[in-house]
């Protein structure tokens, strides 16, 4: 199986789809489905390999080189199947609307350029992919209109920014190494001096630091997460915005190396010790943040920059049981986030776009399986045990304990218990409370919703039971960069300092729970009765309910809302009123007057006439 | 492995009588303080007989499981503790894994609450929230300086390395989270000046007010197993742990009547107050106390 097949399918397939769109709606559903399906088998059929090899060698003198080791097969897997899942819930979400044909061949495009980027061996189709990353991103984000755009053009800019340090870094490479090959570049960089490497850690890190929301590059997140539409969020939150850990791991570990980029600095200024505090501020600020928020995805999407931090904190950290936990999160991260926007986008699909958390409630009872969804998701989110997000945020924490960085630790701890609040007030509004009149009616969602929020609710559960499985890969992935090998079995890690042992934590709570359901059923029986009934204690119920969860944490925010404004994001519009306004100023010279030029160029001679009889430089 | 089997068993059944018991003696204590009888010990029991026997009224399956979720939950967290010698569990994962699972009894009162949409309950669990969020703060610190000081994750090793030296309460760094965590007891426990989400005069009970019957039964046990659990966390934190159970039971009942008795006599907080008050003196102890620990240790 060769990689070059892999990415034709990836793009010819997102090519064929388009044009098949033209002729037959239902054709191009099955073929978009199909081809991502194909993807997922045709990765999966990849496991193990190594491999290396150019695939066309006249770049601008360079040869292009794919390449698959464990890490890039791990990213490929998880990028492939979700977005599977991903596509397989846009059937019904986007039938009916405006380009369709557009919408999915975009949607194929962006995962194809994911699927490039991690199969990349040099880093000129590195950038290539990257950017036909970025630009389908844009399209997608852009696809619903008005607000949609403006969010679109922040996602853009800031990304063009990002792509513009890469390629200062990759040129520095090239003039540096002369080649771009990833191995040889590794293999060449190690003589470097520690300024130099250093520089390009600097450069790169901006680039993935804005792709994966690092703080304060994050802006451009809320914005396009709440504005695009929900299947293309799923893909953006789940393995798209994850590119930028891709990116991390690839700079820190595979082309400098772990020994060089930890030990680059002295003391408490050492490199990855600052990533790490970045990651740890990018995990409480966002949390809070996510608190105040009205909006479903908007409430997400700061979840979805906090637990970057988590990830960014777990690599940083540079031990093997951090990386684990990083990589092993960016996997469980979007396995829940992916869930969590396809239950929004079912509620949306089914309430006409309703996501203000204050106008919806109740429908648990009208999309159960939506509910489902939710609730493993924020479970997932949380990391309550058995499910996967717990597995690797323990293993974070237990790195950051027992290397003694307690205050790191706090910082993700908190961000935990800040969740809590947030994700209860998500799934409360959304699906518990009131319902309101309007939504009576509401049918449960679509079968080929359910069917992608059934498959990721397993996965949480299968993971978080299990964790071995998807940590067997890791740990290959951990030694192939030169780590320890840890002891993993299949429910989790066996070590001196701390064991995790999820089997025990499944058996006991699964035996509590069926004594605790038998200690209920013994009881008198309940008469089920409607949530009016004893509502106001007998006394009338007014027609409009109270909606007593639209200010839920009220107390709260008057305390602490003074501290959480984005500085940042408020500090980067200055900038681009400034840049406006200067270029307004700018716009006013060129007034499209034959005259005016003419005067200017009389004015500018007149000029050098005086510089030369005052001073006589030439 | 009979042995072990017959430890997981009878662990939770002890917990429950101990924190039924402490149930009693708080109402008691508190009738003394305010010059009254007070109801008899037992009555705790009595009254969850006597529920489980009486009608009740369902919001929806939730509202069943959430209750259902939430006693597991604070029965798997009990078998994670050590109590005196005995620990069937607490080798899966040590504290980080009981500071979770201590998660899933309120989230699932929550999210049974949550179905019931009456407006006391949604106040309620608001109030229950911030509250948490408030105590977690100092709480959470005081976990780390724990575990950074002992070089361990594990409760087990803890309380083992305090048996062969001294209690952590009156060892020198740690006393001062020591005393940062005695601050917060009350606030964890929910009893006076804490007793915010619950609070009887002001929203019949929040997340109470739509439970009769073998709901309540159940809630007062789950209340049973929290008050036990929060109190032998910082026994086994704190005071050594126990090399056996009664000793360990005494432990534990010094700590529930010093806070109790402490507590009574101040008057309800409001929410805003109490989250201040937490974040202020706690959290500032239990930080200074992270930084002595980091200090020495380094």
């Amino acid at each position: 199986m060769s990689l070059e097949l892999l990415l034709v399918v990836a793009f010819g397939g997102a090519l064929v789809t388009y044009l098949l769109g033209k002729i037959s709606a239902k054709v191009r559903d099955c073929l978009a489905v199909c081809v991502s399906l194909a993807l997922v088998v045709l990765i999966a059929c990849l496991y193990g390999k190594s491999i290396e090899r150019t695939f066309y060698s006249g770049f601008l003198g360079l040869p292009l080189v794919l390449r698959v080791d464990m890490l890039s097969w791990f990213f490929a897997v998880a990028i492939s199947a979700l977005g599977t899942l991903c596509v397989i819930f846009s059937l019904s979400y986007i039938r009916g609307r405006e380009n369709t044909d557009f919408y999915y061949s975009m949607m194929l495009i962006a995962n194809a350029a994911m699927l490039g980027i991690v199969f990349s061996g040099d880093l000129i189709s590195f950038f290539i992919f990257w950017e036909i990353m970025s630009w389908s991103t844009f399209l997608l984000i852009s696809y619903n209109p008005a607000p949609a755009l403006a969010a679109g053009m922040k996602y853009i800019i800031m990304s063009i920014i990002g792509s513009a340090a890469m390629l200062v870094g990759i040129s520095s490479l090239y003039a540096k190494c002369g080649t771009l090959n990833i191995s040889e570049v590794s293999a060449l960089i190690a003589s470097a001096s520690p300024g130099y490497i250093l520089f390009i850690l600097i450069v790169f890190s901006i680039a993935f630091g804005i792709k994966n929301a690092v703080m304060p590059l994050h802006t451009w997140l809320p914005d396009s997460y709440a504005e695009a539409p929900s299947p293309f969020t799923a893909v953006l939150s789940g393995m798209l915005t994850r590119m930028g850990i891709y990116g991390f791991l690839l700079i820190l570990y595979v082309i400098v190396g772990g020994v060089v980029t930890l030990n680059l600095g002295s003391g408490k200024f050492k490199f990855n010790y600052i990533l790490a505090w970045l990651g740890a501020i990018t995990i409480v600020i966002p949390t809070f943040i996510a608190m105040l928020q009205n909006d479903a995805k908007r409430l997400l999407a700061w979840h979805g920059i906090g637990q970057g931090g988590y990830m960014i904190l777990g690599i940083a950290f540079g031990t093997s049981l951090g990386l684990a936990g990083g990589i092993f999160h960016t996997l469980n991260h979007a396995i829940y986030i992916v869930l969590l926007f396809m239950s929004v986008g079912a509620v949306q699909y089914r309430t006409g776009g309703e996501r203000d958390l204050n106008s919806l409630g109740g429908l648990i009872k009208k999309m159960p399986i939506a509910f489902i969804g939710g609730l493993l998701g924020i479970a997932g989110l949380m990391g309550i045990p058995l499910t996967n997000g717990f597995v690797s945020k323990w293993l974070i924490y237990k790195t950051l304990i027992l290397q003694g960085s307690p205050f790191l630790a706090f910082a993700a701890l908190i961000g935990t218990w800040g969740t809590i609040l947030s994700v209860y007030k998500f799934l409360h509004n959304m699906f518990l409370g009131q319902l309101p009149e309007k939504y009576k009616e509401v049918q449960k969602a679509p079968v080929s919703m359910q069917l992608p929020i059934i498959v990721l609710s397993l996965a949480i559960l299968l993971f978080g039971i299990l964790p071995g499985i998807p940590l067997k890969v890791i740990n290959a992935i951990g030694t192939s960069l030169g780590f320890e090998s840890l002891n993993i079995t299949l429910w989790g890690i066996t070590s001196e300092s701390g064991t995790l042992n999820t089997i025990n934590i499944f058996s006991a709570l699964l035996v509590a729970a069926v004594l605790s359901w038998l200690l209920f059923r013994l009881g008198a029986k309940s008469v089920s009765v409607s949530q009016e009934d004893n509502y106001a204690a007998g006394a009338h119920t007014p027609a409009d309910k109270y909606h007593y969860t639209a200010e839920f944490y009220n107390p709260l925010y008057r305390m602490i809302k003074p501290f959480l404004r984005d500085i940042v994001d408020d500090f980067y519009y200055r900038i681009g009123s400034s840049v406006q306004t200067l270029s307004n100023s700018v716009r006013r010279v060129y007034a499209g007057d034959v005259g005016y030029y003419v005067m200017y160029i009389v004015s500018f001679l007149a000029f050098l006439i005086f510089v030369q009889i005052k001073w006589k430089p030439w | 492995m009979v042995i072990k089997v017959m430890q997981i068993i009878l662990f939770p059944v002890l917990a429950l009588i101990v924190g039924v018991f402490f149930l009693g003696l708080a109402r008691k204590i508190m009738a003394r303080i305010q010059w009254r009888y007070g109801p008899p010990l037992v009555q705790p029991i009595i009254d969850i007989i006597r529920l489980f026997y009486q009608n009740s009224v369902s919001h929806g399956r939730m509202f069943d499981l959430g209750i259902v979720l939430s006693l597991a939950g604070s029965i798997v967290a009990v078998l994670f503790l050590p109590f005196g010698r005995i620990c069937p569990l607490s080798g899966s994962g040590g504290l980080l894994v009981i500071l979770y699972i201590m998660l899933i009894a309120p989230l699932g009162l929550a999210l049974s609450g949550g179905q019931a949409a009456n407006p006391n309950i949604s106040i309620g669990i608001s109030r229950k929230l911030i509250l948490s969020l408030g105590y977690e703060v100092p709480l959470l610190l005081v976990l780390l300086s724990i575990m950074t000081h002992y070089k361990t994750i594990s409760i087990i090793e803890v309380v083992n390395i305090q048996q062969s030296t001294s209690w952590s309460i009156i060892s020198f760094p740690l006393f001062v989270s020591g005393l940062s965590y005695f601050l917060i007891l009350p606030a964890i426990l929910g009893i006076r000046p804490f007793d915010i989400s619950s609070a009887p005069q002001e929203i019949s009970s929040g997340p109470m007010v739509e439970y009769g019957g073998k709901y309540l039964a159940l809630t007062t046990i789950e209340h049973a197993y929290v008050l036990f659990i929060s109190i032998a966390l910082f026994v086994n934190l704190f005071l050594g742990g126990a090399v056996n159970p009664a000793i360990f039971f005494v432990k534990m009942l010094v700590v529930f009547v010093l806070s109790v008795c402490i507590n009574a006599i101040f008057p309800r907080f409001r929410i805003e107050q109490a989250v201040k008050y937490l974040w202020k003196w706690p959290t500032l102890l239990a930080f200074l106390g992270l930084i002595i620990t980091m200090a020495i240790r380094s």
